[in-house]
């Protein structure tokens, strides 16, 4: 650790950088509580917790800036157990994440393109695209990223992220960790499985431990662990208060507000802040408040959202009455909580992430829409055919025939790409959508 | 110079192929006449075994054979249509799935007494997925998960998950192998897997020509162990085609015409990364537990994309295989959307370009012919290292 780095990293984020940056929130939060509410937009005024989710993201990407030589970095895939390294202070790096920011600011196609200028195709994931692109040009909205010291890959949401991180290695030449998560063709995991899985688990410790230069505390893991269960559970309840009609929050909210859990999971200040949008919520639910203001049809999303057309999605959506209630893309984040067990940590663990539900198969998935439906009182379900997501895609076909077939209820295959506008037809979309908003108003 | 002639003979010495290559002087021909899959299904079952169709391309052969089963793989096949399987995959799935998917709905492998999907990537995953949840197809379908890496953790799951697939296929086949059963399986496949590791060693003393080559390589896909290493070892000394060396990476090299189109343009193919091939060179082990022995043949291959090996890794044995047999350029030649070996070609490129190889990557689109479009590509590159 340098002085210098220590230096800035205390001038820069912990000083000026927080400060500025709750002065900020409160102004964002000023301006919010003074704008007058318009009746005539579909949508009512975003949630007031927004201002501190953005405060939080900014700081965490600041903090990033100023991270190396103060702080072990790690780059982790979206479903690995951070939880680990969180316990050995490493600052947190989560390509997915850093790479639909830069979908959702309209960064993604040209940082596609200077990978593709590298010769990467453009038939691989546009989040890997996207961050193989800052990787190369050091282009990023968030100013500047860490380069990591420990990379780590869990391969519970597709194989892809190994495809990936290997390049990561090569490119930054730091170790590359990896958590094999065998793909769950049937409903329990075997005990090979979990066997498998906890191994390796323990076997990130003492590498982890030599890149941080610091001893594992089995004490300080145990209460990441319940941070993380603690956050989790209340990101679920978030998200399982959409059932309340009309739902007080969207799909596209919980797209925005998926950050923290994914990228601050175990930390104190996640946990209070899903506390306070949870009461947020609440307070809507009490004022007879709904995130659309004319709900006609509620829908359930499947699949990860378009992060470029967001907003607008949304807005087009909710004038038509459309609230997209609920995805099986955030729940993932939610659905895992009541596995976690701080008293059997790393078995616990094995469980949970050989479970998120890009590690089940088609038909656990289809059956996992079926229960959603039915909780959430879907009138139908869009299906995003994620042309940069093949696991979360292949099986839409048949799942969909299986919601209109068996469950009864409209269902539309949407062609796009979560990072990649290219991708994406508006016209032909906005065709479809109608369409798929008429059936429902049969 | 010879003809070749691999005939089968089955049901005389129980699909060991009669004869192979004869002289004739009218110049290198071939006639291929290895049987097709669908004879082989025939075959297998008159033989006593039960046919299983297998997805590629790491799976357990001395396992399959001691439960009484008979691989017969699907690459493909190139010349189906993506129409029935485009029904349940998207139009970005690769076309080994969504063919493949044709091909049985078409009944393309009608009494197979079970499928088999390792998990050698995402597209497979959807496919064992959807075809085992969603039933569009009739056997039972069986998974394999193929560890990422060769750690002690990864070869102990291995050894788990090996017995596992036994466990279903004792349960389909109703069959327990005896130790007999076992030595007998082990006997035949690494003696097959030994012969095709000859056929690569003894290359560039082989008078065949690629086409030929590789239509013995392949031919491991569905042969029986004993009629593959009749066919290997047939295979004649001699002086082999002259041509620009290249190696060839990428899965699979369909179609097979790429290898006379690569003959017209004076290149010729001296050693291979193929998953159909070079890949799947195992150093299989002697003796010892026979699931430990399936699992440590299979993390025996080279470096391999699928299974998690670095890329650097990868690049090494390239340079190293292109030294050794004097190849001048790689061809990367990959079937579109195939996502383990899109991400490792650009530095794959970078590190033979480095050592100073020429590098070609094309992405094709399976079919009975390859577009004027990639045919002019790779003329130009042969070109180049001419």
């Amino acid at each position: 650790m340098s002085l210098g780095a220590r230096l800035r990293h205390l001038a820069a984020y912990r000083l000026a950088g927080r400060a500025a940056l709750a002065l900020n929130r409160r102004r964002e939060e000023r301006a919010a509580d003074r704008r007058p509410v318009d009746p005539t937009r579909a949508l009512t005024p975003p949630l007031r917790s927004s201002a501190r989710m953005r405060q939080m993201m900014s700081e965490h990407y600041l903090e990033g800036r100023h991270a190396s030589g103060v702080r072990p970095v790690a780059w982790v895939t979206s479903g690995a157990p951070a939880e680990i390294l969180k316990a050995l202070d490493f600052f947190i790096i989560y390509p997915e994440n850093h790479a639909a920011l830069c979908g959702a600011r309209r960064h993604a196609q040209a940082l596609c393109e200077a990978a593709e200028d590298a010769g990467y195709s453009r038939d691989i994931c546009s989040y890997a695209r996207t961050d193989i692109g800052t990787a190369l040009t050091g282009n990023t909205p968030v100013g500047r990223l860490p380069p990591p010291d420990l990379l780590l890959c869990c391969t519970n949401i597709c194989q892809t992220v190994l495809y990936w991180y290997r390049v990561l290695a090569d490119h930054y030449g730091c170790p590359l960790v990896l958590v094999d998560t065998p793909f769950q063709y049937r409903e329990t995991p075997l005990e090979h499985e979990v066997a498998y899985v906890r191994r390796q688990l323990e076997e990130i410790v003492p590498v982890a431990e030599k890149v941080a230069g610091r001893r594992f505390s089995e004490e300080r893991f145990t209460e990441v662990v319940a941070e993380a269960k603690a956050a989790s559970e209340l990101w679920l309840e978030i998200l399982e208060r959409a059932r309340h009609r009309p739902a007080p929050l969207t799909a596209f909210d919980a797209f925005t507000h998926l950050g923290p859990i994914v990228d601050m999971r175990g930390d104190a200040e996640t946990t209070g802040y899903y506390r306070s949008m949870l009461a947020e919520i609440d307070r809507r639910i009490a004022d007879g408040v709904g995130a659309v203001r004319e709900e006609r049809h509620r829908v359930l999303w499947d699949n990860l959202p378009i992060w470029y057309r967001i907003g607008s999605l949304s807005r087009w959506l909710a004038e038509r009455g459309v609230n997209v209630v609920a995805s099986t893309y955030t729940h993932a984040w939610g659905e895992l909580a009541p596995l976690m067990d701080p008293s059997d940590t790393f078995g616990s663990m094995a469980r949970v992430y050989m479970h998120p539900i890009l590690n089940r198969s088609a038909g656990q998935k289809l059956d996992a829409m079926r229960r959603m439906v039915g909780e959430f009182e879907a009138d139908g379900v869009i299906l995003h055919s994620d042309r940069s997501c093949k696991p979360y895609s292949l099986g839409q076909i048949d799942q969909r025939d299986g919601l209109v077939n068996q469950v009864g209820v409209p269902a539309l295959l949407l062609d796009a790409d979560h990072n990649d506008p290219r991708a994406y037809a508006e016209e032909q979309a906005a065709g479809r959508l109608e369409a798929f908003v008429e059936m429902m108003a049969r | 110079m010879h003809r070749v002639v691999a005939a089968i003979a089955a049901t005389q010495t129980n699909l060991r192929p009669a004869a192979f290559f004869d002289e004739n002087g009218s110049g290198m021909s071939v006639t291929a006449q290895l049987p097709n899959r669908r004879e082989i299904l025939t075959e297998v079952r008159r033989s006593g075994y039960r046919p299983v169709a297998v997805l590629p391309y790491h799976y357990p052969r001395a396992l399959l054979r001691a439960h009484g089963f008979h691989p017969v793989e699907l690459w493909g096949p190139p010349d189906v249509p993506r129409d029935e399987g485009s029904r349940h995959f998207q139009p970005y799935t690769c076309d080994i799935v969504v063919r493949a998917t044709s091909f049985l709905l078409r009944g393309g492998l009608d009494g197979v007494d079970a499928l088999l999907v390792p998990h050698t990537c995402d597209a497979l995953q959807g496919m064992g997925s959807v075809v085992g949840d969603f039933g569009p197809v009739a056997p039972p379908v069986l998974t394999l998960y193929l560890p990422r890496g060769e750690r002690p953790a990864d070869r102990e799951f291995l050894v788990a998950e090996l017995r596992r697939l036994a466990a279903a296929l004792e349960e389909i086949g109703g069959r327990t192998p005896s130790v007999v059963d076992w030595d007998e399986a082990f006997g035949a496949e690494d003696a097959a897997d030994r012969a095709l590791a000859g056929l690569y060693d003894r290359r560039a003393g082989l008078a065949a020509t690629d086409r030929e080559f590789y239509t013995v390589v392949r031919a491991r896909e569905y042969l029986t162990a004993e009629a593959f290493s009749a066919l290997a070892g047939s295979v004649p000394e001699g002086e082999p085609p002259g041509g620009v060396p290249v190696m060839l990476s990428g899965i699979v090299p369909e179609p097979m015409t790429l290898f006379d189109h690569l003959a017209k343009m004076g290149a010729r193919v001296v050693a291979d990364d193929l998953a159909c091939g070079g890949r799947r060179r195992y150093d299989p082990p002697a003796g010892g537990d026979p699931f430990e022995r399936t699992a440590d043949r299979i993390l025996s291959g080279p470096p391999d994309p699928t299974r998690g090996a670095p890329i650097a890794a990868r690049a090494a044995r390239l340079v190293e295989q292109m030294e050794k047999t004097g190849a001048r350029g790689l061809l990367i030649y990959d079937v579109k959307f195939c996502e383990p070996e899109l991400f490792d070609v650009p530095l794959l490129r970078s590190r033979l370009v480095e050592e100073g190889f020429g590098v070609l990557h094309v992405e094709v689109e399976m079919g009975t012919e390859l577009p004027q479009q990639t045919l002019t590509r790779i003329e130009a590159f042969v070109e180049t290292l001419q």
